[in-house]
């Protein structure tokens, strides 16, 4: 079975190596990725250089703040994503338990001797940096769940394989991350998690099943807490209240409608000006919406989109089930995210509170991000190595 | 797995990919929506709520007097405020910082615990003040530059100037409210994009249109003439025990006062503890019934009728009964008297004989030429008219009587001051007026061109003369007298007409004198008026001294030169 993972049509790669053309497939997949991730993360600096400079003035520690802090830690994510590319994907697979024991262990430390900030405890402290551990988290979870279904693939139609690494992964981390509390980062394992289970052999019944478990506690969850269950409200009639829940929102389609087609300018943006709260961090987009207008907010859709589709064929050409359902789970949650942010700070979607991928700022999860993307750099290569597996 | 399955799987992979995309799709639509279609609506959200409309203050005009000298500047000072909500411990900060505003600590607690983040604690203290307050350095305490307007000569023509509202520098009195438009200027109009901090945005739009400042006005006044006025008229109430006075002294050629003296008076400067009664500039603004200096229009009528002349003799009878009222003459003096000996003599017997051969009629139109009864029309607030009621309201028994020499009629100082000034003038009469110039903001100079009307022959107004001067050589106006130079002028004293009680007081009057120097070619007049004197309470005594030294002390600044011994 292992044999036959490989999507490409047989007689084409036959072709291929009798005349020993080496394949180019797997580099310009990897093009394909690394040209939206290297812009999209180009662009976030300078977005937050612009955003965060107000606030970094009258906090008092100089308008390059931020946007040091950020290259600084790009420069540390680009460590992870060059050492993720080197390591195969069966190392990867190897380490995805450790590594998502070390997540989860990160996980009760925030829980037990976490900073607490905004109403959450999401931040382990050492020293000059903190480490948000639901970030590391997501990547973990979704490489632990694609090592099980990988290995269960076959059996997934019993109930009790099915259920048991869904409940292990998707399950503990969801609630250690809910405690925190963060949704969000709970949704985007969930996201995820149902793609990598689309994506395998496990029967619609249960993932149907799982899908709405996983929606209905959600729901329970955001009705269980007053400021989530705001935000949906607001999120529903966002113009009623102004000031109020909508009032971020309202402020982020006022910077997306200021910048019109072709936007105000670099550095000139209005909504930075203590208009709109967290600009430099979830409403990263709106920024950049209101300085480049409508050619640079759907420029970072296209991105995405050539991020998605890149995310979608290294999945596609993986050699093995590992890779495949580590891919898909990988650039679904990347792109999830992306659309969960956009889609929240565009008024289509409840504020969730996740970072942009890439472009918002964050050092943790630029790092986790960074490394994804060397883990689907690793599997592209993969793909190539040896022509067929 | 089989074939068929790895297809499957593929279409289940390929379907995660789709799906992903079409969300991209819809969020395209979004951006497209906003940021396009409907991204007017959200942009003129956001310039309402970043736009900000400010309003400059224009720079408020000065006043100087004749020479330049400043009676009324705008300065900078220095307002101290609250903001509230950053003072933790307002009880502290309120007994660390009464003190150093001379403040009741009380009244500090109380702005520094209202509501909102703008509390007044002091306005407009001097900037030495406020350097204490500063380096005190309490929390939530801020200082802001307010333009305060200032009386550099204090109380001296308070009256005259006026002053402003403290709030936003309106004038509310004198000349500060009368020239308000052109002291004030226009205000300028600041469109600047701020954050909800008060911070300009600099990449927003930002639009000035500057104020244009007020104009400056030169007064007639002169500040030392001024002063002897003010002077003198204090001496002659601490001399004679009056409530009160006023005194106007004019430029009979031009209009010009050159003082407009008011007891008591007030500091602009600190109107605090005054009674607002004190406020009124009363030369302009109150009315009294002038008695014996109106025999000048009188006589002046009858010269201009030409029924009789300076030299005309005339039998005076001991006494005249009019209606229920007999009327005597208050000096001893022969029996027949010249015209020029009526005047000299404050005859009132005369007076009311040559007003009666006149008939009300001319009399009141006379009267009226000489501008009674009517606004004299100077820049000034709250001018009164007086009381000149027309000829066909006079009773037929003692009316021609009673205003032949001065009652039944009501007049200001200011309008006595210029029935004087046009026989001074040749029988011209200058609309008075206190501006000089207008100073615009450019530089560019505006004089005042005032009204002028004759009133009668050039040779009437020197007869006339002629005889004022005998009412100082050889009349009632005996103190008038000036040293080096030939004077002329009128005595009055009447019983002080009581509004209240509409009756005419037992025990006050008001004791008056009017008069011009040099008599050949008067450069002034000086027209001096006290409220209730108790002691010399005639115009000769009690007034014609207090004419002498304000004249000279004129003639001196105006360096008039002696004419006489």
């Amino acid at each position: 079975m292992a044999t036959r993972t490989a999507a490409v049509p047989a007689a084409a790669n036959a072709v291929r190596r009798r005349l020993e053309v080496p394949d180019r497939r797997p580099a310009r997949m990897i093009v394909l990725l690394l040209i939206p991730v290297a812009l999209l993360a180009v662009i976030g600096l300078g977005a937050i250089l612009s955003a965060s400079s107000v606030l970094a003035i009258r906090e008092g520690v100089g308008n390059l703040y931020y946007f040091k802090r950020q290259a600084v830690w790009m420069g540390v994510g680009l460590v992870a994503l060059v050492a993720a590319s080197a390591t195969p994907p069966r190392v990867l697979r190897r380490l995805a338990f450790p590594m998502f024991v070390g997540s989860v262990v990160l996980l009760v430390a925030t829980l037990v001797i976490g900073t607490r900030a905004y109403g959450a405890t999401r931040w382990l402290v050492a020293g000059p940096v903190t480490i948000q551990a639901s970030e590391v988290a997501k990547l973990t979870t979704i490489l632990f769940l694609a090592t099980l279904v990988s290995r269960k693939e076959t059996s997934m139609h019993r109930l009790r394989d099915f259920m048991w690494p869904v409940a292990v992964s998707v399950g503990l981390v969801g609630v250690l991350v809910v405690l925190q509390p963060d949704l969000g980062t709970a949704l985007m394992v969930a996201f995820g998690s149902f793609a990598i289970l689309l994506a395998s052999a496990a029967p619609f019944r249960y993932i149907l099943g799982g899908a709405m478990f996983g929606t209905g506690a959600a729901v329970v969850t955001a009705l269980a807490s007053p400021y989530r269950w705001a935000r949906v409200t607001a999120f529903l009639d966002a113009g009623s209240d102004p000031l109020g829940g909508g009032y971020q929102v309202v402020q982020s389609l006022v910077a997306l409608g200021t910048g019109g087609l072709w936007g105000v300018g670099l550095g000139a943006s209005r909504a930075r000006w203590s208009f709109l709260p967290n600009a430099h961090t979830d409403f990263i987009f709106s920024i950049i919406g209101e300085e480049t207008g409508l050619a640079g907010s759907l420029m970072v859709v296209l991105l995405f989109v050539a991020l998605t589709v890149a995310g979608t064929l290294i999945a596609f050409r993986a050699r093995d089930r590992f890779g495949r359902l580590a891919a898909i789970g990988i650039t679904t949650w990347l792109v999830a995210q992306a659309l969960v942010n956009i889609g929240g700070v565009t008024g289509v979607l409840p504020i969730t509170g996740v970072p942009l991928p890439f472009v918002s700022i964050g050092g943790s999860a630029l790092l986790t991000e960074m490394a994804a993307v060397g883990i689907l750099i690793s599997i592209a290569r993969d793909s190539a190595a040896g022509g067929r597996p | 797995m089989q074939p068929g399955s790895l297809r499957r799987l593929n279409a289940r992979l390929v379907t995660v990919g789709v799906l992903l995309v079409v969300c991209w799709i819809a969020i395209g639509y979004r951006l497209v929506v906003v940021q396009a279609l409907e991204a007017d609506v959200y942009a003129d959200q956001g310039r309402n709520q970043r736009l900000q409309r400010e309003t400059l203050a224009a720079d408020r005009g000065k006043i100087f007097d004749r020479d330049g000298r400043e009676l009324a500047v705008t300065i900078d000072s220095v307002t101290v405020y609250a903001n509230p909500r950053e003072i933790e411990d307002p009880t502290t900060v309120a007994r660390l910082l009464a003190p150093l505003l001379r403040m009741n600590m009380l009244d500090v607690l109380d702005a520094l615990t209202t509501d909102g983040t703008f509390a007044y604690v002091a306005r407009q203290i001097e900037s030495a003040e406020a350097d204490r307050v500063r380096e005190a350095r309490l929390p939530g305490i801020y200082f802001l530059t307010e333009p305060k307007r200032v009386y550099p000569m204090g109380d001296l023509a308070g009256q005259v100037i006026g002053f402003v509202r403290a709030d936003d520098n309106v004038g509310l009195e004198g000349l500060e409210f009368q020239y308000e438009e052109t002291l004030a200027g226009t205000p300028g109009e600041l469109l600047v994009e701020r954050d909800p901090y008060g911070r300009t945005i600099p990449q927003g739009e930002y639009e000035v249109v500057p104020a244009e400042p007020g104009s400056d006005l030169v007064l007639t006044i002169k500040t030392e003439i001024q002063f002897a006025a003010a002077e003198a008229l204090e001496r002659a109430i601490e001399r004679t025990g009056a409530a009160g006075g006023s005194i106007v002294v004019v430029d009979p050629a031009t209009g010009e006062i050159l003082a407009m003296v008011n007891a008591p008076t007030f500091d602009p400067n600190d109107r605090s503890g005054a009674d607002p009664v004190l406020f009124r500039n009363r030369a302009v603004t109150d009315a009294f019934e002038p008695g014996s200096t109106m025999k000048l229009v009188t006589i002046s009528a009858a010269l201009e009728a030409g029924i009789a002349t300076p030299d005309t003799l005339y039998e005076i009878p001991r006494q005249l009964e009019r209606g229920d009222t007999t009327f005597t003459d208050a000096t001893n003096h022969p029996s027949e008297l010249t015209v020029t000996g009526i005047v000299a003599h404050s005859s009132n017997l005369g007076t009311i004989m040559l007003g009666e051969e006149l008939g009300a009629r001319e009399l009141h139109r006379v009267l009226y030429a000489f501008g009674l009864g009517q606004s004299t029309g100077l820049d000034f607030p709250g001018e009164t008219a007086g009381l000149l009621r027309t000829p066909d309201d006079w009773c037929e028994t003692t009316c021609i009587a009673s205003t032949s020499i001065g009652y039944r009629v009501s007049v200001t100082t200011l309008q006595m001051a210029m029935v004087f000034a046009t026989v001074a003038n040749d029988g011209v009469w200058v609309q008075p007026h206190l501006v000089r110039e207008i100073v615009d903001g450019r530089g560019a100079r505006v004089p005042v061109d005032p009204l002028q009307r004759r009133v009668v022959d050039v040779g009437t107004a020197r007869s006339m003369r002629a005889m004022l001067e005998e009412v100082v050589s050889g009349g009632t106006g005996a103190f008038a007298a000036v040293d080096g130079y030939r004077v002329g002028g009128k005595t009055g004293t009447t019983e002080k007409y009581l509004y209240d009680e509409q009756a005419y007081s037992e025990d006050d009057v008001v004791a008056s004198f009017i008069g011009m120097a040099p008599i050949d070619d008067p450069r002034v007049v000086v027209a001096v008026v006290l409220d209730s004197p108790q002691r010399d309470a005639s115009g000769g005594k009690g007034a014609a001294p207090v004419f002498s030294e304000v004249a000279l002390a004129a003639l001196h600044q105006l360096g008039v030169p002696p004419d006489g011994e």
